[in-house]
């Protein structure tokens, strides 16, 4: 048996100079801006004690602000998925005019301010507003409910799927697909077990980004959702709402709910990721 | 299954890919369709293969006419340059994919299949790696597996992109051998398409010769290389020297050199063109008396059976390769800068009038 340990060797001969610059800035960049931040969120949150903590988390206009959240959030970037896929596939595989428009608008989103997107997509969307009335009739409410909540999360998030599927998508070799056709695979076969599979890695990240991103909206979320506690109130507008009434633990301590939560759930999807990007590539 | 292909024309955008092309492939031959890049060679493969449509004529599968029919129900294999294995599946699921995607009804039992692989995997001698990826495997055994995928849903035809055109030249020379061996033993109707003549001489039972869209020449390889059908053929199966001179009277001038040409009797009094093989080239010490034509040793190489010379002439400046056995030059003891006289053993003449070069 070999029991001899590869000393762990931290750098590596590179015709690029400057590992340890560069490392050290990175490791003052990231304390600085990621780490600090969120430790602030537990040490505020630990001056309560574990007792008191958990009648925070577990009061039940907590969990509702949650379940709201990570629920619209999660409905936002799971649509954001099928339709960001098939409007990569769209702007990737054919052309016709106007392509370059529409590639251009998609990242609209990302510049306009999410407040003024919140309120023209409450003014459309209210029971008399231009799309809300059409959907009126039908019974169906879309401001000031989840629905409303989910459709502002679509918008902001709306890109990143798009985004990390384009360019995989852009250099995905089309003899495969011819391959496959020649194997006697229907299109649909070809989709299925022979694209999706290529894509799944890059289209998990564009899930992930925006799940990330729509779990933290607030600017857009809170004109189209009413804010009504229990009911369309989301965790992030519960936590304001408890610093506006200087409850700063209890405000901390639901932050730090909502940290572990996404923690865990960006972890388990890193680790889908990871499965599904490395499992031909391993031994 | 034989294959009709008839008046087959292709335009890309304003680029004329293909012109009215007509060619039969008997059941069980093996074709090559070999010419310079640009000359249509892929393009006529792919829409043999339904890959591509073609603008007007029609391919027809013994008798029958697919021109219409899409690519999966042309059942064919098709093997492509850069192989176009799929990354996420192992070397097994990538040979068992075209018997996993036919409908439920024509679907082989899993034990079926699992035999089926392990035959292929047999065939292209690769049975310890059917459990790998393809990034793991090397070029050589890529285009394996490639091939193995194609056969696996026993196709009538067997359709090859350059096969070997990413390989590197050892590799080359084995599998193309392999393939040779493979097709006495299995005689699929195949065509495969290439630019490299040494290939296409080596493995085919016929050539065709394709330039600019269009059939230059089609033949067994011995037709095409000792009767090549015009200037362009000529030169593209292996090296060759052109000597301008003129015919008179059944006569070739090349130089100080005349030559009897009964096969241009009739074309009277002209210049002309004539081609010769660098190993169809005699080297004397002496100028002879019917005329030799005098040239100055630029380089040797003299490595392997046949010694390569490259020689100047003294009247014109033109170069000329000079091909002789190792024997010969041994005789003769050539040294660079040393003046010879060179004659044609055999040449072919070409009244350019009738090809623009």
């Amino acid at each position: 048996m070999n029991l001899s340990i590869k000393p762990i060797k931290l750098k590596q001969q590179s015709v690029i100079p400057g590992f340890g610059l560069t490392m050290g800035i990175t490791i003052l960049y990231i304390t600085l801006l990621i780490l600090i931040p969120v430790a602030m969120v537990f040490v505020n949150s630990s001056t309560l004690g574990l007792k008191s903590f958990w009648e925070i988390a577990a009061s039940p206009r907590v969990l509702a602000s949650l379940r709201v959240s990570f629920g619209t959030a999660f409905l936002a970037a799971s649509i954001n998925a099928v339709f960001g896929l098939l409007m990569a596939w769209v702007l990737e595989r054919y052309s016709f005019p106007g392509k370059k428009l529409i590639d251009g608008l998609i990242d609209l989103p990302f510049a306009l301010p999410t407040a003024v997107a919140g309120i023209s997509l409450t003014t459309l969307y209210a029971p008399n507003g231009w799309l809300g009335r059409l959907f009126e009739p039908l019974g169906i409410k879309i401001s000031y409910t989840p629905l409303g909540i989910t459709v502002a999360l679509i918008f902001i998030s709306f890109p990143f799927v798009i985004r990390t599927v384009q360019p995989v998508l852009h250099s995905f070799d089309t003899e495969v697909e011819e391959a496959a056709a020649c194997l006697g695979a229907s299109r649909f076969q070809t989709f299925r077990k022979i694209i999706i599979p290529e894509l799944l890695p890059a289209l998990i990240t564009g899930f992930a980004l925006s799940f990330a991103r729509a779990l933290g909206e607030y600017g857009s979320v809170v004109f189209i959702s009413g804010n009504m506690p229990m009911k369309t109130e989301i965790t992030p507008l519960l936590i304001r709402t408890k610093l506006e009434q200087y409850d700063y633990s209890g405000g901390t301590a639901v932050a730090a709910i909502m940290l572990i939560i996404s923690f865990a759930m960006l972890l388990v999807i890193n680790l889908f990721q990871w499965w599904a990007g490395n499992r031909h590539k391993m031994r | 299954m034989s294959i009709e292909i008839s008046n087959i024309s292709k335009t890309f955008d304003s680029f004329k890919a293909l012109s009215n092309i007509d060619l039969k492939i008997n059941t069980g031959e093996l074709v090559a369709l070999l010419g310079p890049s640009g000359s249509g060679k892929t393009t006529l493969l792919r829409i043999i293969a339904g890959l591509e449509t073609s603008d007007a004529g029609n391919i027809i599968f013994d008798g029958e006419d697919n021109t219409e029919k899409s690519t999966q129900d042309r059942k064919v294999g098709f093997v492509f340059q850069h192989y176009a294995l799929f990354k996420h599946m192992t070397v097994f699921e990538n040979i068992a994919f075209g018997l996993k995607v036919r409908p439920s009804k024509l679907r082989p039992g899993k034990e079926y299949i699992e035999k089926k692989v392990h035959e292929l995997l047999a065939l292209v001698k690769m049975e310890e790696l059917a459990k790998r990826y393809p990034s793991q495997l090397s070029g050589g055994q890529r285009q394996r597996i490639a091939l193995a995928r194609a056969l696996a849903v026993e196709p009538k035809v067997l359709l090859l992109d350059e096969p070997f055109g990413a390989l590197d030249a050892k590799v080359r020379k084995d599998l193309r051998r392999w393939l040779r061996k493979l097709h006495d033993e299995y005689p699929i109707t195949s065509v495969f398409v290439t630019h490299d003549q040494e290939e296409a001489l080596d493995v085919a039972d016929r050539i065709v010769i394709l330039n600019q869209g269009r059939i230059e020449q089609i033949g067994t390889p011995e037709e095409v290389y000792d009767n090549p059908a015009n200037p362009f053929v000529y030169n593209f199966l292996g090296n060759v020297n052109l000597f301008h001179g003129r015919v008179h009277n059944g006569k070739i001038e090349l130089g100080g050199l005349k030559l009897d040409v009964p096969e241009n009797t009739e074309a009277g009094d002209r210049d002309v063109i004539s081609y010769i093989r660098p190993h169809d080239i005699e080297i004397s010490l002496e100028p002879a008396e019917n005329g030799f034509i005098a040239a100055a040793i630029i380089f040797i190489r003299a490595v392997g059976p046949i010694v390569n010379l490259e020689m100047k002439r003294i009247d014109t400046g033109d170069y000329i390769e000079v091909e002789i056995s190792k024997e010969i030059y041994k005789k003769l003891q050539l040294k660079e800068k040393q003046t010879v006289y060179v004659k044609p053993k055999d040449f072919k003449v070409f009244i350019p009038e009738d090809y623009i070069i």
